[in-house]
């Protein structure tokens, strides 16, 4: 401390050990929030906001968790930042990727503490990792040939995601929704196809998946509620009278009726406007805006449908699944893509009368129409459907899958211990602590469960010193089960992603020795 | 619980049991919570329930029995007490009756799981077990419900009035549940019977009179007067009615205009051109016979003038103004009419026609009542009256109970016993079933059976009987067989209750089972409460 002053007032430095522990303890005590909830039987949170209103949000999934905490751990925020892009990158296995991350830091904690250099450490996981993953590629099944198996895989991915879920009860007929939702994609990992719709009322296993294109909008007055082969303008534009957009323009007139006129002009220009709609041969006219109650007359009376105020999302989705675009000038009909599709009808789902579009242009598209008891169980719902299907369409691409239920972690485990025994030199603690951390994956799923978890784990790890062993956790009955007979498979994809990110992740931590927390900046009003 | 946080240490080796504490510490916590909301709203379970007076924030005074209400204005905080909030709130969705007893029934799990949980069963056990329990509980339900049909207007009355006779205007059950029942029949549309919608039925509520007024009004209310500037006509035979959504006043246009007056003579004249305009509108109005206008609210600018009042009064059309936009599609659809936007566009085939409006006294204020309309929509009005406010909200409120009762009767056509009946059989039936199940199973679908009996036992203890001498008795009588044995509240004694008429929709006791387990679940599995942004 000879030089004092290096950096500016507030400002704080972690030095060697210290920085060390620091990033240790932030990672460990984020891994231990979230790892209750990790395996189907693992358990919720409530989120409760600080904010206004108190919003409450009951959650199971890590990357919501994370998302919303308050950190200020350096070490932390690497952590929420892999689980981020694991929920970007393929949608599940967000607690997975922080479990493991962090389970690797306790093992590299020990290790620093019987004085193993960082850079050891870090390069004895990489050996690891790259051995797991082979491991892994290895032991992978590929039925990219066989539709027919490749459907079940969907299926038994699909249902594992979900048993882990809010939705666990009802999995199966989830996992139909979802595996049914991802085919009509046909490949493509474009899930703005899906349109997810929430409406409270009902219990979960009223939902259900309808083709098309669902809208929660009301249809104008005194217009049409059922058209056939519809043709769509999809519109953001105002339908209240094209006003002089200049600031301070206004008129001078001498005399009532000049007012009148002008009134006139601006409703004649408002019909012109409206004529050229109709021009476009349209039957149905939707506008990201307010349509008043002049236009919307003058659409009632050419039979037109049309439809106010959907929203930015509604609009651009519109777009997209019937195959038109977003207009807002009408001068040129022929310039301007109409959308189809072949039946606009209205429809009630609960209490609300919405708009359903089927028979649309883009095939693909479709709707899922979630009910359930509360906005809670709702919005989780829509959370864990989105997992579903963000595995399921990243499979429908990688068609590899392996077994799941803590199976692929003890194969891993085998084979990085295999290959701790071969490397000679300290690098062996390395690779087998990450042998260690792949076995706390099962050990914290049997936990979860409430299950004995050092008894079912010594099995687990026995059944796998048979070749070709298919054993995992089963957590419904509570013993040492065949994964492949269960049904519970995981996208392959998603495991190496939990594997790469997680390393890497422990290797950036691992190789921090120095923590500088800059001032803060000053605020006047802290929350 | 502070301590414990405080005393959660870093180091690997005891934290799991550490952890473990704290979970349970937050498990109770919530179930506590939870359960005080239960408890709240528990006494006003039942005919003999008693109200509740809400004062809120600003100052209003409520006085209700309904749960959803009461729960709704609380204000509660802590998350797992609002997840009950919600969960009446979703009944009232789903059923729009039996709001208290679905956070009765919730709150009874929570007891009993609070038990399962100390006796260590782990909680996700527990949650399966409910699930299960509770669609074993709706088969059960099921195999006891009696299937009616539409036509049974008997029936429906009998339903309505149960769900009516636990309000505040339950001596009025008589007249406001074959109100409710007519109200609902007359909007079910042939070609969709599942399909009913309440927008269609408008309730208007108005100061005076006594709840015993209370009318359905085939046609249209209006809780406004007709204008009476200049001494225009209030009572139109064969009217021809237009909903307009135009003005009849001086010309605005949307850019900013202002007219110059450069001398008096000018004066003159804009004033003549303003009467001129507005005659020249109401010519055209007249030409086509239209001589009740209906005028639509107009923020941008008065709908209507005095001066465009009195040309109206003058060619004796009668004038209901400030109606409000969203009322609009109602009116025309009652009317059977399409809403004129532009004074061009005033056609004689966009009228509406009724045999008779006329404005009408009713206590202090007066009303515009619409009869006899030609070719009326699916649409119906009922005209609460009552002699204060707070009677006339809660009258609002029970109706609409009732109404969601004959509701469900139309979309899924079954009855069940009321009175605690259904509740105190599927906890017997339960009981058995849970004895041919294994393991922690059976624990604790018979921990939900036992948690059921909390209905019919918070009935009697509503009603000032003996709680404990009425269940054992009601257990007593189901066991011999008698599965439609509930407790008679008038009579303070054990009665068979579809004998009694009191009965209810299938769907209300169904939902209220599902959705409780479903909501006891989801508390059961938080093991945190984590503050977020």
């Amino acid at each position: 401390m000879a030089i004092e002053k290096i950096f500016k007032d507030d400002a704080t430095e972690e030095k060697g050990e210290r920085a060390r522990m620091s990033s240790f303890v932030g990672a460990i005590a984020i891994t231990d929030l979230v790892k209750t909830t990790l395996g189907p039987k693992g358990m919720d949170k409530i989120l409760q906001s600080t904010g206004r209103g108190h919003g409450v949000t009951v959650t199971n999934d890590g990357a919501t968790i994370l998302k919303s905490l308050h950190i200020d751990n350096p070490a932390a925020k690497v952590l929420i930042d892999i689980s981020k892009v694991q929920d970007d990158e393929v949608g599940d296995g967000t607690t997975s990727v922080v479990v493991l991350a962090g389970e690797l830091l306790r093992e590299a904690e020990k290790l620093v503490a019987s004085k193993i250099h960082p850079m050891t450490i870090i390069s004895g996981y990489r050996m690891a990792a790259e051995c797991a993953r082979n491991a892994l590629l290895q032991r992978v099944v590929d039925n990219k040939e066989n539709a027919e198996k490749f459907k079940s895989d969907l299926m038994k991915i699909a249902k594992t995601t979900l048993s882990s879920k809010i939705l666990s009860q009802d999995k199966e007929h989830f996992a139909q929704l979802a595996v049914e939702a991802v085919m009509r994609l046909k490949g493509s990992t474009n899930l703005e196809a899906i349109q997810i719709i929430k409406k409270p009322g009902g219990s979960l296993k009223d939902s259900f998946l309808d083709e098309g294109f669902i809208l929660d909008k009301k249809i104008g007055l005194g217009q049409p509620k059922r058209i056939e082969n519809a043709k769509i303008l999809v519109a953001n534009t105002a339908m209240d009278t094209d006003k002089v957009k200049i600031y301070g323009a206004r008129v001078r007139v001498d005399s009532m009726s000049k007012v009148a006129e002008i009134e006139g002009a601006e409703k004649e220009k408002m019909r012109e406007k409206v004529q050229k709609i109709i021009a476009h041969g349209i039957n149905c006219f939707v506008n990201r805006q307010l349509i008043y109650n002049f236009p919307e007359e003058l659409f009632a009376d050419a039979g037109i449908l049309a439809i106010e105020h959907a929203d930015f999302d509604g609009i651009e989705r519109l777009a997209l699944v019937t195959g038109g675009e977003i207009a807002s000038t009408f001068d040129n009909p022929e310039s301007v893509k109409i959308g189809h599709c072949k039946l606009i009808e209205e429809i009630m789902i609960g209490e609300d009368k919405l708009i359903h579009f089927s028979g649309v242009e883009m095939g693909q598209a479709c709707t899922i129409v979630l009910r359930g008891a509360s906005h809670h169980v709702l919005d989780e719902a829509e959370r864990s459907l989105h997992d579903a299907l963000c595995v399921l369409s990243q499979t429908v691409n990688d068609t590899r899958v392996l077994l799941g239920g803590g199976w692929p972690e003890m194969v891993m485990a085998k084979e990085v211990d295999e290959l701790a025994r071969k490397t000679p030199g300290k690098k062996s603690h390395a690779i087998e602590a990450f042998s260690r951390a792949l076995v706390a994956i099962p050990t914290i799923i049997a936990d979860n469960a409430g299950l004995d978890s050092a008894d079912l784990v010594a099995q687990l790890r026995a059944a796998h010193h048979t070749e070709g062993c298919n054993a995992g956790i089963d957590v419904i009955s509570g013993s040492v089960g065949d994964m492949a007979e269960l049904g519970i498979s995981e996208s392959f994809k998603v495991k190496q992603a939990v594997l790469l990110s997680a390393t890497e992740a422990a290797e950036m931590i691992l190789r921090v020795d120095e923590i500088i927390t800059c001032a803060p900046r000053q605020r006047e009003d802290r929350m | 619980m502070a301590a414990v946080t405080a005393a959660q240490p870093r180091s690997s080796k005891t934290e799991s049991y550490v952890d473990n504490k704290r979970k349970e510490d937050i498990r109770q916590a919530n179930i506590k919570a939870a359960r005080a909301v239960a408890d709240a709203v528990r006494t006003s379970l039942g005919p003999k329930g008693m109200d509740k007076m809400i004062s809120t924030a600003n100052g209003e005074v409520i006085i209700t029995n309904d749960g959803a209400t009461i729960l709704n204005k609380m204000e509660v905080l802590q998350p797992a007490a609002k997840m009950l909030v919600d969960l009446s709130k979703s009944q009232d969705a789903a059923a729009g009756d039996g709001t208290t007893t679905v956070v009765v029934i919730a709150g009874a799990l929570l007891k009993q799981c609070l038990l399962l949980l100390t006796n260590g069963i782990h909680p996700t056990v527990i949650s399966d077990a409910l699930h299960k329990a509770s669609t074993k509980a709706v088969d059960v339900l099921t195999a006891m419900a009696v299937p009616l049909e539409l036509s049974d207007r008997e029936s429906l009355i009998k339903s309505a009035s149960t769900s009516l006779n636990s309000k505040v205007v339950s001596q009025y059950s008589t007249l406001l549940a074959p109100l409710a029942v007519d109200s609902v029949l007359s909007v079910v549309d042939p070609e969709k019977p599942e399909m009913v919608d309440l927008r269609d039925i408008k309730i208007v509520k108005k100061l005076g009179g006594t709840v015993d007024d209370t009318e359905l009004v085939k046609g249209l209310v209006f809780d406004k007067k007709a204008s009476h500037a200049a001494g225009g006509p209030t009572r139109m035979e064969n009217a021809k009615i237009a909903v307009i959504q135009f003005q009849i006043s001086p010309p605005k246009t949307d850019i900013e205009q202002s007219i110059v007056v450069s001398d008096y003579t000018q004066m003159d004249r804009i004033l003549k051109e303003e009467r001129n305009y507005i005659l020249g509108m109401i010519k055209k109005i007249k030409a086509t016979g239209c001589n009740v206008l209906l005028i639509q609210k107009s923020i941008l600018r008065d709908a209507v003038t005095d001066l465009s009042l009195h040309y109206l009064a003058k060619a004796k059309i009668m004038v209901i103004k400030d109606v409000e936009r969203d009322d609009i599609e109602f009116i025309t659809k009652t009317l059977n009419c399409l809403p004129i936007a532009n004074i061009e566009h005033f056609r004689a085939e966009k009228l509406g026609h009724a045999d008779l409006v006329e404005e009408v006294s009713l206590g202090d204020g007066k009303i515009v009542k619409v009869t006899g309309i030609k070719d009326m929509g699916r649409t119906t009005t009922v005209l609460i009256r009552g002699s204060n406010q707070l009677v006339i909200d809660e009258a609002e409120r029970s109706l609409h109970d009732a109404l969601c009762v004959v509701r469900c009767l139309v979309s899924k056509r079954f009855l069940i016993a009321g009175g605690g009946a259904p509740e105190i059989e599927l906890s017997r039936q339960l009981g058995a079933w849970s004895k041919v199940l294994h393991g922690m199973e059976g624990y604790c679908v018979r921990s939900f059976a036992e948690a059921l009996e909390v209905i019919p036992y918070t009935l009697a203890e509503n009603a000032g009987l003996n709680p404990i001498a009425i269940v054992t008795e009601l257990r007593n009588r189901h066991a011999q067989g008698e599965i439609n044995a509930g407790i008679n509240v008038r009579k303070g004694q054990i009665t068979n209750i579809l004998e009694e008429n009191v009965v209810q929709p299938l769907l209300v006791s169904t939902s209220a089972i599902t959705l409780a387990t479903e909501c006891v679940r989801m508390i059961l599995k938080i093991d945190d409460i984590v503050n977020v942004r």
